[in-house]
């Protein structure tokens, strides 16, 4: 237990130090910041664009455009920011050879998994809740009357489909060595996921709807319920990727 | 006395090629062991297999009375190891680093700060403290030894740790070598051969994935003993003169004639000594150089590396 602590705690020290911390945090901000500022923007830009003459009807602006916006912005984005920023996460480990020594000091090599996925699911998860408070305190102040039925549920949903992302770079940096590999195979992951939504047997089941179908949880389309799948099956594959990690790591050679 | 290390008819290949063939050697307690070989010889590669870092195919390898697992290497605990290039996390400090190790294994805090204060010194680098990404390499390979002796390990690897210093660095290293011979077993890879005479006390030469040669330094040079005797003289008239002896003439059935020197190959050394200094006394005949030949490591590791 104290080795996961001490490693963890390196963890910590490298995102810090190597500015992770700092582009997560900068970058979800910004997301947080520009949701409900287009939202708000929006109808005034295109006005201002439109010929002289020319008039066209945009409906005014609510609290739900706000967060069509988060749900939009932060799987395009954010996702891909926090996918790219962490895919080196094991592959440079394994090109600079750091892991010899830890390892050689008995390290059990599942603490090197575990460490790593806690702090990037610590780091994602405090950089989402930055963006989303932002969000949130932003919209409040811009349309003081909006209460949005299901508005945490949906954010928990997207919450915890980044956290599979991030087991998936776990188990995908493992298997490649490398950043390109790891990439390539969560950017895989992702795509399979897609097309396995074309088949409409499938989509109850498929975890993607936790990061395409939130705003249809806000405009009451779905329902919680039909959310609970995904869920379980999301968290089934968490676990999975995690443990496949692990196994396919102590079988690896360094 | 309890053999640290002992490895017993390993076997290694990558792909079709195979690196390390039937090998077995031990290392006692206490000795500097020297691991020669050339660059691909399979030096690295047993080094890792006593780490458990890659899998032997066949064989075992016992640190300490323990056999070796490879992935989850209990026996680990009783060796420090130190990379050919040891990569430390370079946004860390020194002292930083290594407290992570020392924490990893499972060292008290207490321990972990006196141990590292004591190794920074003994490593000098005590008084620096950037980050270890503004490390030379020397510093980068002091540094990978003070976190090898963290733990007091029983067994000291040491795979290549001079290869790639200028003179300086590496008589630092060597001199850290030679101040803990005495806490630790210490097997270390190389191959210059002179860092090999100054600190070893045995060696082992690997070719071909099989030891050409293995034993005490001082056993093997008595064994490779070469019985020559080089006698050499200020110009080629005295050395004719010499020869021209009858007392030395049958001494020259095996020898080695140039310029103005003579080495004499024979079974009797001491007999063929007393015999060319007598001649030399009684004729007044006064040579440059007068000498015993003995093995160097360099024409013995050339010899069985051919």
């Amino acid at each position: 237990m104290r080795s996961y602590f001490a490693f963890t705690n390196k963890e910590f020290c490298e995102a810090i130090r190597t500015y992770k911390l700092l582009i997560m945090a900068a970058v979800f901000l910004l997301l947080g910041m520009m949701n409900p500022i287009t939202a708000k923007i929006t109808p005034q830009l295109v006005a201002s664009f439109m010929p002289e003459g020319m008039k066209i009807t945009i409906p005014e602006p609510t609290a739900m455009d706000s967060w069509t916006q988060f749900f939009k912005n932060v799987p395009q984005m954010g996702l891909i920011v926090l996918v790219v920023l962490f895919s080196g996460i094991m592959a440079n480990e394994f090109s600079h050879g750091t892991l010899i020594n830890i390892l050689t000091k008995g390290l059990p090599r599942s603490v090197v998994i575990l460490s790593k996925f806690t702090m990037s699911v610590i780091l994602w998860t405090a950089s989402y809740i930055l963006c989303f408070v932002v969000t949130y305190a932003y919209t409040a102040y811009f349309w003081s009357d909006s209460s949005i039925p299901n508005i945490l549920f949906s954010v928990f949903c997207l919450w915890l489909f980044g956290v599979l992302l991030l087991a998936s770079i776990m188990f995908g940096g493992v298997l490649f060595k490398n950043s390109y590999g790891c990439l390539l195979f969560t950017g895989g992951f992702v795509i399979l996921l897609f097309l396995l939504n074309i088949a409409p047997t499938l989509q109850a089941y498929n975890p993607i709807s936790l990061a395409s179908n939130n705003m249809a949880l806000l405009t009451n389309k779905m329902t919680v319920s039909d959310f609970k799948l995904p869920i379980v099956i999301c968290c089934a594959a968490i676990a999975s990727y995690l443990i496949s990690a692990v196994a396919l790591f102590n079988k690896k050679q360094i | 006395m309890m053999d640290t290390l002992c490895i017993e008819h390993l076997s290694k290949s990558f792909g079709t090629h195979k690196i390390i063939d039937d090998l077995s050697f031990i290392v006692p307690e206490h000795a500097v062991f020297g691991f020669l070989g050339q660059n691909g010889a399979g030096k690295t590669t047993t080094m890792k297999m006593i780490l458990g870092l890659l899998k032997p195919e066949s064989g075992s390898i016992k640190v300490c009375g323990e056999t070796v697992t490879y992935g989850q290497t209990k026996t680990n605990r009783y060796i420090g190891y130190l990379p050919d290039v040891p990569e430390f996390y370079s946004y860390m400090r020194p002292f930083e680093y290594l407290k992570l190790c020392g924490k990893i294994t499972g060292l008290s805090d207490q321990k972990i700060k006196c141990r590292s204060e004591e190794l920074l010194l003994l490593v000098g680098l005590d008084k620096v403290n950037k980050k270890i990404g503004g490390f030379s390499r020397g510093m980068k390979q002091r540094l990978g030894i003070a976190q090898a002796l963290l733990n007091e390990p029983k067994l000291l690897v040491c795979d290549e740790p001079t290869s790639a210093l200028d003179p300086i660095g590496r008589k630092e290293i060597l001199d850290i070598l030679c101040q803990v011979k005495g806490k630790t077993t210490v097997v270390f890879s190389t191959h210059i051969l002179s860092d090999v005479e100054r600190i070893c006390d045995r060696i082992a030469v690997l070719h071909n994935g099989k030891l050409a040669l293995c034993g005490t330094l001082s056993d093997i040079r008595e064994q490779h003993k070469r019985d020559g005797l080089l006698i050499e003289f200020s110009s080629q008239a005295d050395k004719e003169q010499f020869l021209s002896f009858p007392q030395i003439i049958p001494l020259l059935t095996n020898a080695e004639n140039t310029d103005s020197s003579l080495i004499i190959h024979t079974r009797s050394l001491e007999k063929a000594e007393s015999a060319v200094i007598a001649t030399l006394a009684e004729n007044h005949l006064l040579p440059v150089k007068f000498e015993v030949q003995e093995p160097t490591l360099e024409s013995l590791f050339m010899e069985v590396v051919k």
